[in-house]
């Protein structure tokens, strides 16, 4: 533009190249403030259009702002993407977190807090927190200090789960809830608290019951002998009833503490049912129909513990059967799986006692199970048999029809080659 | 619903929904501890639900109050007019389940002081009661949020509660044909489940309460007659 200039001021003289210069001011003006127009429209929708491409000093600020807004760029998606795996594991986190503010509205809660208290982002975002979390008691501990003990609550009535709830101070007036399942905590708290009692009681009730005969006989020396023989049959009674009790508890604790798994020994299928309907029969001496039908292969597993498993569920099955109900026992193989049941026509189990009744001392009904001769524990033991075994036991029963119990042993504990006994045995 | 709640006239009206809410919260456990307390024949349970029915009452008075003083003094308009409205409506039907919470406590001490069961019903009106109580939790969330979809997936869910109410009423008439001895106690679960088959109705008319604030719409009756739009 200067040699254009001082060519045309050299030609035409100095006004034409005064001319020049202001006419090439002028131009220059106008394409930077246009520059910096485009600059200043695309920066207001940064995101479709890109920036203008200029020359001179707009120019470079346009490529140092390109610059500047990439590495802002590069950085925000960085912190976006710590963001997002911070959620996912607050997310993943197994207890419930709300933060609430000062007027307790909901800021921000993991996936958790959704099962624990029913709280879903990103709808219940500034809901306040007692509105969905009711339970009388809440409102109160929110309210308190915050040193005060977990609240303890069950959301649902129909999903019987407990969880705790703490409340920790963020700053000045927000608050952390830490909500956490104590649902199993809670409740082995109260199996252990319920074993002891239940164990002392069971011991009690035959010791008061020894204790006052010997009262007896040592007031009133002068008895009959027959008097003395009953009195004497009745204490033995209760003494095998402690027996087997302890008997019990030692069994249970052994196979719990013992770490070693069951042994591999191969155990004949046949045979032991054979030996079942025979202890079946002698303890029912008559007054049930017992079959057995044997249709699978042997077992590997230690014959001890499983005939002690099978035992119970047959002897359970004959106590709690009325008399002249048929009992059936069964071991066949499902899906690849050993199925040993027995059925019965007994009295059947409420729906609501199933998922307990394999606890030590649960009972359906107190008196009635210890006047037929239970300890309260043989499922207990059964369970235990069966986890050794790598074995489920299901239960499957309805009030006044009966009751179907059920052991499934997993597949490689089946020996293919005892298939013919069985069929013998069945032919009997 | 996300802003702050700055206005005083929002946290006035917040807090009257939040304390209905509360006082929902109390009415579900009262009907959740007299209905356990009719299947494990609890006394002391059964007269904490007696006892705390003047609680319910209490937080009935006290929102009802609020409610004309919200009224009076800040004149509320259209969706806040309603919410209002509503809200002095569902604390009747709220009032009436912590009654029927008594009621169902009341008549289970009477079985259980007479002595041994005869029927054995237990776990199907344990079970219509859980339906119930499900079905008030899900009528007051949906107040908590608003959401008028809830609350009409709540009513929806009243038919399986008079099914299974029928279901029962059927096999109590059975038994009561069968052994005359059970007739009293037989009338006693019926007052049981017709209490538990009320709580679904009262839950029912939340439900419809929380339509009417949101959408303006008041659907109750609405199978007798078509529903009207009063938008305000």
């Amino acid at each position: 533009m200067v040699c254009v200039a001082l060519a045309a001021g050299v030609l035409h003289g100095p006004s034409w190249g005064w001319a020049v210069v202001a006419l090439g001011c002028v131009w220059a003006l106008i394409r930077q403030t246009r520059a910096l127009r485009d600059l200043t429209a695309s920066l207001d929708s940064i995101a479709e259009h890109p920036l203008p491409e200029v020359s001179g000093v707009v120019g470079q600020l346009v490529v140092r702002l390109g610059r500047r807004l990439r590495h802002e760029g590069r950085l925000r998606s960085a912190v976006e993407g710590e963001l997002r795996s911070f959620r996912v594991a607050m997310d993943a986190i197994p207890d419930g977190l709300v933060v609430i503010d000062g007027q307790h509205q909901i800021v921000w809660a993991n996936r958790a807090a959704g099962a624990h208290l029913g709280i879903h982002l990103p709808g219940d975002q500034g809901t306040i927190i007692e509105q969905l979390v009711r339970t009388p008691g809440f409102a109160e501990y929110l309210s308190g200090s915050g040193d005060q003990p977990p609240f303890i609550f069950q959301p649902s009535a129909a999903l019987p789960r407990t969880y705790s709830i703490r409340m920790i101070a963020l700053g000045e007036r927000e608050r952390l809830l830490a909500s956490a399942d104590v649902t199993e905590a809670r409740r082995v708290e109260a199996m252990r608290s319920a074993f002891v009692a239940n164990v002392s009681h069971e011991l009690r009730t035959p010791l008061t019951v020894v204790h006052g005969f010997l009262e007896h006989l040592s007031d009133h020396q002068a008895m009959t002998v027959e008097e003395r023989q009953h009195f004497v049959r009745l204490m033995s009674d209760q003494t095998r009833r402690m027996l087997s009790l302890v008997d019990d508890l030692l069994t249970l604790s052994r196979l719990e503490s013992d770490d070693v798994p069951a042994s591999n020994e191969t155990v004949d299928m046949a045979e032991l049912l054979a030996q079942l309907l025979a202890e079946g029969r002698g303890l029912s001496e008559g007054r049930h129909r017992i079959e057995v039908r044997c249709d699978g292969p042997g077992l590997r597993g230690s014959l001890g513990e499983l005939h002690s498993a099978f035992g119970n569920l047959v002897s359970n099955a004959v106590r709690y059967t009325p008399a002249g109900g048929a009992i059936q026992i069964s071991w066949l193989v499902r899906e690849g799986q050993g199925i040993f049941s027995v059925s019965d026509s007994g009295m059947g189990i409420a729906a609501e006692h199933l998922p307990r009744i394999t606890e030590r001392f649960y009972r359906v009904d107190r008196g009635r199970s210890r006047e037929t001769g239970g300890t309260g524990l043989g499922l207990a033991i059964v369970k235990h048999i069966l986890l050794r075994h790598q074995a489920d036991l299901q239960i499957d029963s309805q009030v006044g029809t009966g009751s179907t119990f059920t052991a499934r042993i997993p597949s490689w504990r089946l020996s293919p080659a005892r298939q013919d006994q069985c069929d013998r045995d069945r032919a009997d | 619903m996300n802003d702050h709640l700055s206005r005083q006239f929002d946290l006035e009206l917040e807090n009257i929904r939040t304390r209905i809410l509360q006082m929902g919260g109390l009415v579900e456990k009262q009907i959740l501890a007299a209905i356990e307390g009719f299947s494990t024949g609890n006394v002391e349970q059964m007269q904490e639900v007696i006892r705390a029915d003047r609680e319910v009452d209490g937080y009935e008075l006290g929102i009802d109050e609020d409610c004309t003083l919200l009224i009076a003094r800040r004149q509320p308009a259209a969706r806040d007019l309603r919410l209002v409205m509503a809200i002095s409506r569902i604390v009747t039907d709220l009032e009436r389940c912590g009654d029927k919470a008594a009621k169902i406590a009341n008549k289970s001490r009477k079985i259980h002081r007479a002595g041994g069961q005869r029927t054995p019903r237990l776990s199907d009106v344990q079970q219509v009661g859980h339906l119930a109580i499900q079905m008030l939790h899900g009528a007051l969330d949906s107040l908590a949020r608003m959401d008028a979809e809830a609350a009409r997936k709540v009513i929806g869910e009243d038919k399986a509660i008079d099914a299974a109410f029928n279901a029962i009423l059927r096999q109590l008439v059975t038994y009561m044909m069968e052994d005359p001895r059970t007739i009293s106690e037989a009338l006693d679960i019926i007052w049981i489940a017709k209490a538990i088959e009320r709580v679904g109705d009262h839950a029912t008319n939340i439900a419809e309460n929380v339509i009417y604030i949101v959408s303006g719409v008041d659907v109750r009756h609405s199978s007798a007659a078509p529903a009207v739009r009063r938008e305000p």
